[in-house]
């Protein structure tokens, strides 16, 4: 009998538990990508889906709806229905547009559910042909007898809030100047226009590689492990620039908490393939093991230092 | 002899059955996709771009190229036949073609472009293989104050393009300008004059905005209009399309210049085939004796701007592969095709992965001849196209501009400005105010402004720092002389126009 009682319950357990995968997805489920079609989101985006693809079953479709620094695309995602059926897949932009736009159409911390940290690595700051020192400690002496012009891919992205953030941390001799996206920031890097630039690691290491830049800092406490070589900001006694810049997902606001926990499972799935390994690999960044619980956390949290920072420096004002 | 060894492993890899058909579907589809107003190479590459994943690096990156620079042969084909751009980059490819075509001359003018995009593409190319890594170092050292001396420049230079009055030209520029103001300011992120609405944060897009003006401007001026030049099939026959010895005589020299001025405003990322084409047709009306001629069907001024924007195409590729920086936004889907097969585009790129490199100079070679032999019958079938009615045609047009609007960033806010602009098209046309000087400043003026602002930046706000810069200085100056000529003999024809008016009453 009790065999027999033991026998249905675990039965009616793996049944619901069944169910409950099999639930979601129900149809097609649409990523929105708030940038244009080649872009480095868009092309961690496409491959993941053909990896999603394949664990639930059901098409995964990326729609591209870039404008107004990711907003236009995170705006809408934020109306869909919080099925799990229309997700996002943002930069750290989503944390920085709201502390400079002020016609934002969304509540950043009610109408958005942070699901999954896709990929993380630490913000690289690289000089220009003219910078003559080759690490932070260096740069910094360098800055006080000719102050230096930190580039970035525009006012209010996240390589501009970093550009304020070692600013006001290192208490540099330093003027922002926007540019219209890294490539042209880049540009003006190698013909000694401008002075700086900061980026994740996907965006500067190529140029770094090719000779082209200089790797003068990891802004983080330690230096990254995937980039020995590179001295980190708290070795030139910098404290306070420890931010990550990261790839993740997002949901509108209010989903099912274990819909949540599921769509996790599933991309860390997705994210250890060896399609995404191997780009992993290439952009020199590390897969995000996190929690929703804990992405959470560090969402709030850098939505609040930008909103700050913003303040304090007077970005977008 | 190295060159001719790369040439040699370019065309290997040009010419292997994969990517000759992938080239072709390229070309092919570009024609297409440029004759069809509205649907430019952005959509059309962006729609086309997840299949890359499944395709060789090459084999990939020579598609989409084809249709990238097939585009601009078959974006000049609706501007002389309907007085529509088919690209943004053949809007003032209308100015001299489309009254062409009304002379009975359309079969000559789309011969003529054909030859002129062969022309200025295989130029490019030629740049292209002999002097990409020396120009992406030379494009290097332009920074801002140099962009800003360029701008400042090409709208003074090419402010005069239209034919109507000066002051009307001018007006018009002015206008554009003002439109473009629309948007995130570059240096603060404030947003200008959107009213709250997040679509208009990126600011009206250039080409919702040639589309409107021109394609539906034009649609909507022809309602109740009679079709004023019936044109003749016989305009397509293949004795009635060669051009004269004359047109050849008046061709070659703005086919050169218009090659020149475009491969060099190509190679700068920070320009385009839209400010090449209108410098292009600039140069040509201020050097021509009889510069009354142009807007009237000047063969020079179909061909100069037909060189420059196939040549700047293929130049354009030298930011995008030697530095890893695109010039526009279809240059970065280019990039990102390179990217997401691993392949880094930079210095190394041409040393690293040769056959890549030099097969994708060789397929653009072959895709050119492609687009010759292509394009030359289908003339005859393009001129027939006008046989359809108006009343079937335009309103097929008119969907295929709402349909390319939309599809550039998925925004039905970017239909309404289509259709907003349609109406200012319109409302000019009835004024009688030119459309190609508002484009003109709608492109180079928020360029001015923003390349401006940034100058003074790095000059810390010192504009004897931004002037004293030699090749922005050089740049300046030239631009005042070209202004004080223009304004000293605007003085001395109205003088002369007043001693003609009152010689004879002297004389009585």
């Amino acid at each position: 009998m009790r065999t027999i009682f033991g026998a249905t319950l675990a039965a009616t357990l793996s049944a619901t538990v069944a169910f409950a995968q099999d639930s979601f997805p129900s149809g097609p489920v649409t990523i929105i990508v708030p940038y244009g079609t080649g872009g480095s989101t868009d092309t961690t985006a496409r491959p993941l889906a053909i990896e999603l693809e394949e664990i639930w079953g059901q098409p995964v479709i990326i729609e591209n709806k870039p404008g107004a620094g990711s907003m236009i695309g995170t705006t809408e995602m934020t109306q869909a229905e919080p099925d799990g059926h229309t997700l996002l897949i943002n930069t750290a932009a989503i944390s920085t547009a709201p502390a400079i736009q002020s016609d934002l159409q969304y509540d950043p911390e009610t109408d958005v559910t942070p699901i999954s940290l896709l990929i993380t690595s630490p913000y690289v700051l690289v000089g220009g042909a003219k910078v003559e020192s080759t690490d932070f400690a260096g740069f910094i002496e360098e800055a006080q007898e000719r102050p230096m012009f930190m580039a970035t891919a525009g006012p209010g992205s996240s390589g501009h809030f970093m550009s304020e953030l070692v600013i006001e941390a290192a208490d540099l001799p330093a003027d922002v100047i926007h540019f219209s996206g890294g490539g042209e920031s880049m540009t003006n890097l190698m013909g000694g226009h401008a002075d700086t630039y900061i980026s994740t690691t996907a965006s500067v290491m190529p140029y770094v590689n090719d000779g082209r830049a200089k790797a003068l800092a990891v802004l983080a406490p330690e230096r990254f492990e995937l980039l020995p070589d590179v001295p980190s900001s708290g070795e030139a006694g910098v404290t306070g620039v420890d931010i990550n810049g990261w790839v993740a997902v997002f949901g509108p606001g209010g989903m099912d908490p274990a819909l949540v926990e599921q769509i996790n499972d599933d991309f860390a799935t997705a994210m250890a393939s060896e399609r995404m390994t191997e780009q992993l690999e290439q952009n020199f960044a590390v897969a995000g093991d996190l929690s929703p619980a804990e992405f959470r956390e560090i969402y709030l949290r850098d939505l609040n230092t930008w909103e700050d920072l913003a303040a304090t420096r007077g970005i977008g004002q | 002899m190295e060159l001719l060894a790369n040439f040699a492993l370019g065309l290997e890899t040009a010419v292997t059955p994969t990517n000759l058909f992938f080239c072709f579907a390229g070309v092919f589809l570009g024609t297409f996709v440029g004759v069809i107003p509205g649907v430019g190479p952005l959509a059309a590459i962006s729609m086309l771009f997840p299949i890359t994943f499944y395709l060789e690096p090459t084999a990939a990156l020579i598609m989409l190229a084809g249709i990238y620079y097939g585009t601009t042969y078959g974006g000049s084909t609706a501007s002389i036949l309907l007085n529509i751009p088919g690209a943004t980059s053949s809007a003032v490819t209308c100015l001299d073609g489309y009254p062409m075509a009304k002379q009975g001359r359309a079969g000559v003018a789309l011969f003529m472009t054909t030859i002129a995009s062969f022309v200025g593409g295989s130029f490019g190319i030629i740049i292209l293989s002999l002097f990409s890594p020396l120009i992406a170092e030379y494009a290097l050292t332009f920074g801002p104050a140099e962009y800003f001396s360029l701008m400042v420049l090409g709208l003074i230079a090419a402010s005069t393009i239209a034919n109507a009055s000066p002051s009307k030209g001018l007006a018009m520029v002015v206008f554009g300008m003002l439109i473009a103001t629309v948007g995130t300011d570059s240096q603060s992120g404030v947003g200008r004059f959107t009213f709250g609405s997040m679509s208009l944060l990126e600011g009206f897009g250039i080409s919702a905005m040639a589309m409107g003006l021109f394609g539906v401007g034009e649609i909507l001026s022809s309602v109740g209009a009679t079709r004023d030049a019936k044109i003749d099939s016989s305009s397509a026959k293949l004795l009635n399309m060669l051009p004269t010895k004359d047109d050849w005589r008046r061709s070659w020299a703005p086919g050169l210049r218009g090659s020149s001025i475009g491969s060099f405003i190509g190679a700068l990322p920070g320009t385009g085939p839209s400010i090449a084409v209108f410098m292009a047709y600039a140069v040509e009306k201020r050097i021509s004796k009889t510069p009354e001629r142009f807007g009237t069907g000047a063969i020079e001024g179909l061909v100069a701007p037909e060189t420059a924007n196939n040549a700047a195409d293929q130049t354009a590729f030298i930011p995008t592969l030697t530095l890893g920086i695109p010039g526009s936004a279809t240059m970065a889907l280019m990039l990102g095709a390179l990217m997401i097969h691993g392949i880094q585009p930079g210095p190394t790129l041409i040393v690293e992965q040769p056959s890549l490199f030099w097969g994708l100079i060789m397929s653009f070679w072959i895709g050119n001849l492609l687009l010759l032999v292509l394009n030359l019958p289908l003339i005859g079938l393009w001129v027939r196209l006008l046989l359809i009615p108006y009343h079937y045609l335009y309103p097929a047009i008119l969907v295929f501009l709402c349909i390319g609007a939309y599809s550039v960033r998925a925004n039905p806010a970017d239909v309404l400005i289509v259709l907003g602009f349609g109406f200012v098209g319109y409302a000019m046309r009835l004024a009688d105010l030119p459309a190609a000087p508002l484009l003109l400043g709608f492109v180079l003026g928020p360029l001015v402004e923003m390349q401006f602002r940034r100058s003074m930046v790095l000059a810390r706000g010192d504009v004897i720092d931004v002037i004293s810069r030699p090749i922005a200085g050089t740049v300046l100056a030239i631009s005042l002389a070209i202004l004080v000529w223009t304004l000293v003999g605007a003085i001395v024809r109205y003088c002369h126009g007043r001693k003609d008016l009152n010689e004879p009453s002297t004389g009585k």
